[in-house]
């Protein structure tokens, strides 16, 4: 079906107050009598606190408050299992746990505060490694688990938050009736989400003792639930206002300093602004979960996968709090069984506490350390059965009627078209240019998120319309996508839809942003507003007698009668729709053999996409998403030397710079089958998990070496070249 | 007391000696369109000119742009008209967060009044102090080649 707007390759319109410094971040907010926050942080990974002495702090000029967890209520916070302090409350449990705050009217004297502080520890012994924490023994972190809020019944270990399992058939049968058995170890790293925007809040106290809140939260009416149960104070004394937020990728749905932010504002009665420092982000953001993984699988000796038995470890660090879904673990442990149909599986999950930063959810949360051990294995089974990679992965992919691990069942699976396209694209198969170059090949899918939105569609006087939503902008341009569905459902230029951000007070709720689900959620709640008032319009318009294209003249007649066309709609999803969206890509690299560096020659990506609202956009989220991922697999890592995070700058702990972007073939296989408007799909996080292991094989393919452990550095492979070498 | 000719207008003002140049912008003169991301002048997001030169000003006291001229991405737009570079980010794609981008414009903005014609390797040799998260800077390179064709149509 053609589409007049939808499908247009239209700029970012909505960011024309981004690119001229116009755009007010929450970092960005002022108001009148604004005072600073700042807290102090343990130096020590777990340590009883033994004293506070502030009295040196309280002397310095200017300092206006000044609190530590025995000024606050008892009250553990969290996202959905709720074992965190506000602040320390006689025990640190990892390097960055916030032990005091303080409030000044200058952020210079608030930091010279806190260095005033006299803080006395005594240190227990900790634990670091996720493996060494589930052993008997270990140093137990949390004295009781399980009388945690929300906290999963079930515990093997104390040091353990959660397990989640997946299981299809019978994997132990599934074992005996394989000719052939390998079992792989994997290690990912400990890796931020790198937005640039550190985590950023503003809390004030109206004057109807209502608590206003901007915050670079993603999740405005979770937000404003949890902080109704961290403060102790009803849902509807508490606003969330909406701002732009500066980079998200996971990371920005918890409370952060927002609790802290508001007791500074109740004892000093000014508004609070507290802003993370870059170095705070590293060492007590809530980045990705580094993980073990053992993947053990079971083949016929023509290449079928019989049985599958994952097991991975997932170092959550000192709280669970920061992690939102039910399980209290990462759903995308489900792609330990990649895209392949396997008849008898089990994946088990451990996430476990250790003395170090809490992790959270990152860009797919648990899908590119699960797909690169998944991806990596699949490479090296077909290593050693003597078959090319391509053939072992096309014996085994989905198909349709499959189902998933996670009960998924999936139609319209386009998982051969995927891999051959990428396939050719990228000339997989043809001779390689030279010695030393290799090629790589791996595959993913992601689901198409589900969740709630509310939209409201309105008709002004004017002619023009507006589309009143409460999903914050956090980069994907998602508000023009929607402003797109809108002009396409009523036949009116984009120019004609603008865009109000609402706040909490104006709808009742909002899954927000999060999970590759906003075009599909917000994009029908807008869809179906938009159609209501499209009949309200054409009822109105035969009422008066008024061609249905003169929306100005039809506005105005219903105003006339004391009416506003207005039209609202709340869309909920609650369960997948029966597709998924596949990812294949190839890798072909370059090691140069005196040092070990690695270099992308050339990345081909091929998308199996719905209906694409906005192809810039679209794009974007492919090329952002495959360079995140290249950042994991090559350059990224928070390095820790016993619970400390060492590489505390954005110069030490690298992100990928504008040099280090691959030549790119990007290739759409675009389907009309999706849950979205107009059948889209989702892309937000369809590019990222599969690059690290289309890299290692490629690396391997180039020169033998296997790397098993993230990031691939030049240090790793030089080392296991001359360990090759040396046999 | 020092004196910053900012975007072409003139402020004096009383500092203390540890004030960044980047507090003094979005604090003391309110202009907050230049970014604090990793606040120690390897990110690019704090990007401003000064005499005409990028300076990351997260690391740069506001007292040594005492009787300087200060350029930040509020002051590239004239007349409400983008600048053809900001426009070129908007068409292109050039951002997704924004937060970065006031220092890529600023930087690109530098780049092509030193050269209005850069290759794909001098544009990626000349932002590659400006990080972006979002994009995989395959549109911040688009964005700046266009505005470097536009500049000179």
């Amino acid at each position: 079906m053609a589409h007049r707007i939808v499908g247009q390759p239209i700029g970012k319109l909505e960011g024309i107050g981004k690119v001229s410094g116009q755009a007010r971040y929450s970092g960005d907010v002022t108001l009148p009598g604004l005072v600073w926050g700042k807290a102090l942080r343990s130096p020590l990974p777990h340590a009883r606190i033994v004293r506070i002495d502030t009295s040196r702090a309280r002397a310095l000029p200017g300092v206006l408050a000044f609190l530590t967890a025995q000024d606050l209520p008892d009250i553990l916070v969290g996202r959905r299992m709720f074992d965190m302090p506000m602040l320390a409350r006689d025990r640190v449990r990892f390097v960055g746990e916030k032990v005091a705050v303080v409030a000044a009217a200058d952020p210079d004297i608030a930091e010279e505060a806190l260095a005033l502080i006299d803080v006395e520890y005594e240190d227990l012994s900790a634990v670091f490694d996720p493996v060494d924490a589930i052993k008997a023994g270990a140093p137990v972190l949390h004295e009781n688990p399980a009388a945690y809020e929300g906290a999963p019944a079930e515990r093997p270990h104390p040091n353990v938050q959660s397990v989640l399992r997946f299981k299809l058939g019978d994997v132990e049968a599934g074992f005996g009736q394989a000719d052939r058995i390998f079992e792989h170890t994997f290690r990912t790293q400990l890796d931020h989400q790198g937005y640039l925007e550190p985590h950023a809040g503003v809390v004030a106290i109206d004057d109807d003792g209502r608590i206003q809140v901007w915050a670079s939260n993603k999740m405005p009416f979770r937000l404003k639930e949890l902080l109704s149960h961290a403060l102790k104070r009803p849902p509807e004394q508490i606003r969330v206002n909406l701002t732009p937020i500066g980079g998200d990728f996971g990371g920005k749905g918890s409370l952060m300093d927002l609790p802290l932010a508001y007791h500074l504002a109740r004892v000093t009665g000014r508004p609070v602004k507290m802003l993370m420092r870059y170095a705070e982000e590293l060492m007590a953001g809530n980045p990705r979960h580094p993980s073990v993984i053992t993947m053990r699988t079971g083949v016929t000796r023509d290449g079928r996968i019989i049985a599958r038995l994952v097991k991975a470890l997932f170092n959550s660090g000192a709280y669970a709090a920061f992690k939102p879904a039910p399980s209290v673990n990462l759903g995308g442990t489900a792609m330990g069984a990649g895209v392949y149909r396997i008849p008898n599986l089990l994946i088990e999950a451990f996430c476990v506490y250790s003395n170090n930063i809490p992790c959270g959810h990152a860009r797919s949360p648990g899908e590119p350390q699960m797909v690169f051990a998944g991806e990596s294995h699949m490479d090296m089974i077909a290593r050693e059965l003597g078959m090319d990679p391509a053939d072992l992965r096309r014996k085994n992919l989905l198909r349709d009627g499959d189902h998933l691990a996670n009960g998924h069942h999936l139609e319209h699976v386009r998982a051969s078209d995927t891999l051959e396209a990428a396939l050719k694209a990228s000339h997989y198969a043809e001779p390689k240019p030279g010695p030393w170059i290799g090629r790589g090949m791996a595959m993913t899918h992601r689901h198409i998120g589900v969740g709630f939105t509310n939209a409201r569609v309105r008709l002004e006087t004017s002619g023009a319309v507006t589309l009143s939503i409460a999903l914050p902008d956090t980069g994907t341009g998602a508000h023009l996508v929607l402003r797109q569905v809108v002009a396409e459902v009523l036949g009116v230029t984009l120019d004609e839809v603008e865009i109000e951000v609402a706040n909490t007070d104006d709808f009742e709720t909002d899954s927000g942003v999060g999970g590759s689900r906003v075009t599909h959620t917000g994009g029908r709640a807008a869809y179906h507003a938009a159609e209501k008032l499209k009949q309200q319009i054409e009822s109105e318009a035969s009422k008066h007698g008024i061609p249905a294209g003169a929306l100005a003249e039809i506005a105005r007649a219903a105003a006339k009668d004391g009416r506003t066309l207005e039209a609202s709609h709340f869309y909920d999803a609650k369960a997948h729709a029966d597709v998924t969206s596949f990812t294949a890509q190839v890798a072909e690299v370059a090691i140069d053999p005196a040092t070990g560096q690695v270099t992308v020659r050339h990345f081909t990506t091929a998308h199996d996409v719905g209906t694409i609202i906005n192809p810039i956009g679209h794009q974007g989220q492919i090329e952002g998403g495959l360079i995140q991922g290249l950042g994991f697999a090559l350059i990224e890592e928070m390095k820790t030397e016993d619970g400390r995070i060492s590489t505390l700058s954005l110069g030490d702990f690298k992100l990928p710079t504008i040099q280090d972007i691959p030549p790119l073939t990007t290739v759409i296989l675009q389907g009309q089958v999706g849950p979205g408007p107009f059948n889209a799909k989702a892309i937000g996080e369809g590019s990222i998990s599969a690059v690290a292991p289309a890299i290692a094989n490629a690396v391997a393919d180039a020169c033998g070496v296997r790397i098993l452990d993230l990031p691939i550095t030049a240090e790793k492979v030089y080392f296991a070249l001359r360990e090759k070498v040396a046999r | 007391m020092i004196r910053l000719t900012v975007n072409g207008t003139v402020h004096e003002l009383e500092v203390p000696a540890y004030r960044t140049l980047l507090d003094c912008l979005r604090y003391d003169l309110g202009l907050t369109g230049s970014k604090e991301g990793c606040g120690v002048g390897v990110c690019g997001a704090c990007t401003v000119l000064l005499d005409g030169k990028m300076i990351s000003s997260c690391i740069a006291l506001a007292a040594f742009a005492d009787g300087r001229s200060v350029t930040t991405v509020e002051g590239l737009a004239q007349d409400e008209r983008l600048h053809p570079v900001q426009q070129a980010f908007v068409d292109a794609g050039g951002f997704q967060c924004g937060i970065c981008t006031p220092g890529q414009v600023v930087s690109a903005k530098a780049l092509l009044d030193a050269n209005p014609n850069p290759t794909e390797a001098e544009i990626k040799e000349w932002m590659v102090g400006n990080l972006c998260r979002c994009t995989g800077y395959y549109k911040i390179v688009e964005s700046i080649r266009s505005a470097a064709q536009r500049s000179r149509a």
